[in-house]
């Protein structure tokens, strides 16, 4: 116990530090590149001086560094990520107004609320995402695993070296045409209610599948051929006793692990799966924010994704060191 | 998807054999069915890219309006245009083909720059050990936990993308992990009876890192990262199609594809068969991908 607390405890700090490295980064590349958020905001029809105005009373003409300590500071001390440049509190966008003295604009919506306002959404395509995926990829996987080197091997390598060469956005397409608009069988655009998300959770799963199935049957096609498998098998174990309770207990820690690689992986889909199905996300809100140049909105995004990455990390290594105890943490 | 990960060094740490090791692993490699159609299919169809809109005299750019979103050939059009055309009558065929010369190109280019940097990175890093080590990987966390469609926006967003910004992110995205795995195979090198007997001699570190643990660590490395490039083509070709590649006019597969969305109902070839193109190519790679990993389980026996 005190070795898990102590494993914990190091990795939180050091997880700590990489986020705040990471969303540096972001900061400075965002304020780096070109496109005036002031201006935006302001309008096209605003002058120069009133352009100034704005982005000096949004503190976008201190030093960089300067205007990241005060970012920190309000993030780390109130939990404050901002009021959005553009968005309004009810919910439209305000870039198009023209006037510069709209008495709306300091009702500006919190970065905090927009975000956990589409973060359901996002969990609840990940999650359906993940179960449709797992729920295929084990029984292939094992089968393909207990037949190593037969045709069933074969046959799972070729299904997903198939399935890992669809690039997701062609394959949203296909299916859109198909299901949706030929078969009528699910709705494809918007979300209205739980049936929105199966299509773009479908095409989710379709980009992890290919991965789980050919690390689980690798993995669990080696387990059978070591030694305490096949002693077990020999000395009269019921053959599913030795496949669940002892190949499976070493092959499911090198597939824990992919399965966080994939679980972040799933963080760049959803946001291309969510774009192409209009699906009201976080990915989609991702994308409206970069086109709308919503600096304190990317910058809490992708915070807020360094930091479920490394969170997952540290979940799937502490999971594998309490499935296999041989691990060091 | 190649998989790289750490099992790639422990060809390289088992024992005195681990030259052989490696060259075995390519043997078998070179010998599996996998590998032999994989490379066909790859070979004819980049071939193909590069050679049909040369030979062809078709032109991906030229609009015919009055040939707008005419059928493949298989499908009732015209040989023609044996894929048809898109919404502004140019040939989807041509334009398709262009389109995947653009990506594996990119691609290409990224891959060699992922490998060269983070090779250089991992060598130095899991040599030298001590405080600059426990820097450069920290750095390498910090990149990975950045996931590379932000970075990419973060970065393309809000500029025009050029190739060479392209290929910029391709290899951002990329490098720490070839670092990590690079890494973890000099480390295994650096206390071995060879190099310690080279520094004894008093062969410099360069000499060292270059001449003796490169050739050992690099080639399996190297391998793995040509298999990559299938990755690379669809994350390239991912960004063209969310606005964030290559722009108009510039036929790529992800904006065709992109355009042809808005036509799915009345000519849903115009998305449908560029992408076909892409997953042949990647299917090519990752079957040379499949025999590769094969190859090294047989070798290695088990895992």
């Amino acid at each position: 116990m005190v070795r898990v607390t102590s494993f914990l405890l190091r990795r939180l700090a050091q997880s700590v530090v990489i986020v705040l490295l990471a969303s540096l980064i972001v900061f400075c590349l965002l304020r780096t590149g070109p496109g005036n958020p002031a201006r935006m905001i302001a309008g096209g029809m605003a002058t120069e001086e009133t352009v100034e105005k704005i982005a000096t009373e949004m503190g976008l003409r201190s030093p960089m560094l300067v205007q990241y300590f005060i970012y920190l500071k309000k993030v780390v001390l109130h939990g404050d990520f901002g009021t959005s440049f553009v968005r309004p509190k009810s919910g439209a966008s305000a870039v198009a107004g023209g006037r510069a003295d709209d008495p709306t604009r300091a009702e500006r919506a919190r970065v905090i609320d927009l975000i956990l306002d589409r973060l359901p959404l996002t969990l609840q395509l990940a999650m359906m995402a993940m179960a449709i995926a797992l729920s295929v990829s084990i029984p292939i996987g094992l089968f393909a695993g207990l037949h190593a080197g037969r045709w069933p091997d074969a046959a799972a390598l070729m299904l997903s070296s198939v399935l890992v060469s669809m690039p997701n956005f062609w394959l949203a397409g296909i299916l859109v045409l198909v299901v949706s608009i030929q078969l009528h069988w699910l709705p494809a655009v918007g979300y209205r209610d739980v049936t929105y998300s199966i299509l773009p959770a479908i095409v989710l799963a379709i980009e992890i599948i290919p991965v789980l199935v050919r690390s689980l049957a690798l993995s669990l096609g080696a387990m059978m051929s070591q030694n305490f498998v096949r002693i077990g098998l020999i000395r009269g174990l019921h053959p599913s006793q030795v496949i669940y309770h002892h190949a499976m207990k070493g092959a499911s820690v090198p597939l824990l692990n992919m399965l966080g690689v994939q679980l972040s992986a799933l963080l760049g889909g959803v946001l291309v799966v969510e774009y192409i199905f209009d699906y009201p996300g976080l990915g989609a809100l991702t994308i409206e924010a970069v086109l709308q140049r919503d600096f304190p909105l990317i910058q809490a995004i992708a915070m807020l994704t360094s930091a479920i990455f490394v969170v997952i990390n540290i979940l799937v290594d502490l999971l594998a060191g309490l499935i296999d105890p041989r691990l060091e943490y | 998807m190649t998989v790289i990960d750490a099992d790639f060094s422990e060809a390289l740490v088992a024992d005195e054999k681990e030259l052989s090791v490696a060259r075995r692993i390519w043997l078998e490699t070179r010998k599996s069915p996998w590998f032999t159609v994989g490379l066909g299919l790859f070979v004819v169809l980049v071939l193909g890219a590069f050679l049909y809109p040369l030979l062809s005299g078709a032109d991906p750019q030229v609009m015919h309006f009055r040939e707008k979103l005419l059928p493949p050939a298989f499908a009732g059009g015209s040989w023609a245009y044996p894929l048809g055309t898109d919404q502004l009558g140019r040939d989807m065929l041509s334009r398709s083909l262009v389109g995947l010369q653009i990506s594996f190109l990119l691609a290409l280019a990224a891959v060699v720059l992922t490998f060269a940097v983070g090779a250089a990175i991992g060598l130095y890093s899991g040599f030298h050990g001590g405080l600059t080590d426990q820097l450069l990987m920290r750095v390498v966390d910090v990149q990975l936990s950045i996931p590379p469609i932000i970075l990419a926006i973060t970065i393309l967003g809000v500029t025009r993308p050029t190739p060479a910004l392209v290929v910029l992110v391709l290899t951002l995205a990329g490098w720490p992990t070839y670092a990590r795995v690079t890494r973890a195979a000099a480390l295994g090198e650096r206390e071995r009876e060879y190099v310690r007997a080279a520094r004894v001699l008093g062969a410099s570190d360069l000499r060292i890192l270059g001449l003796l643990i490169a050739p050992v660590v690099l080639p399996p490395l190297a391998f793995a990262a040509v298999l990559d490039l299938a990755r690379l083509m669809i994350f390239e070709a991912t960004l063209d199609f969310l606005g964030l590649g290559l722009q108009p006019p510039t036929p790529t597969l992800g904006t065709i594809i992109a355009d042809g969305r808005k036509y799915l109902m009345n000519a849903w070839w115009v998305a449908s068969l560029p992408g076909v193109f892409l997953i042949v190519v990647l299917l090519a790679v990752n079957m040379m991908g499949v025999a590769l990993e094969r190859a090294r389980n047989r070798v290695l026996g088990g895992l």
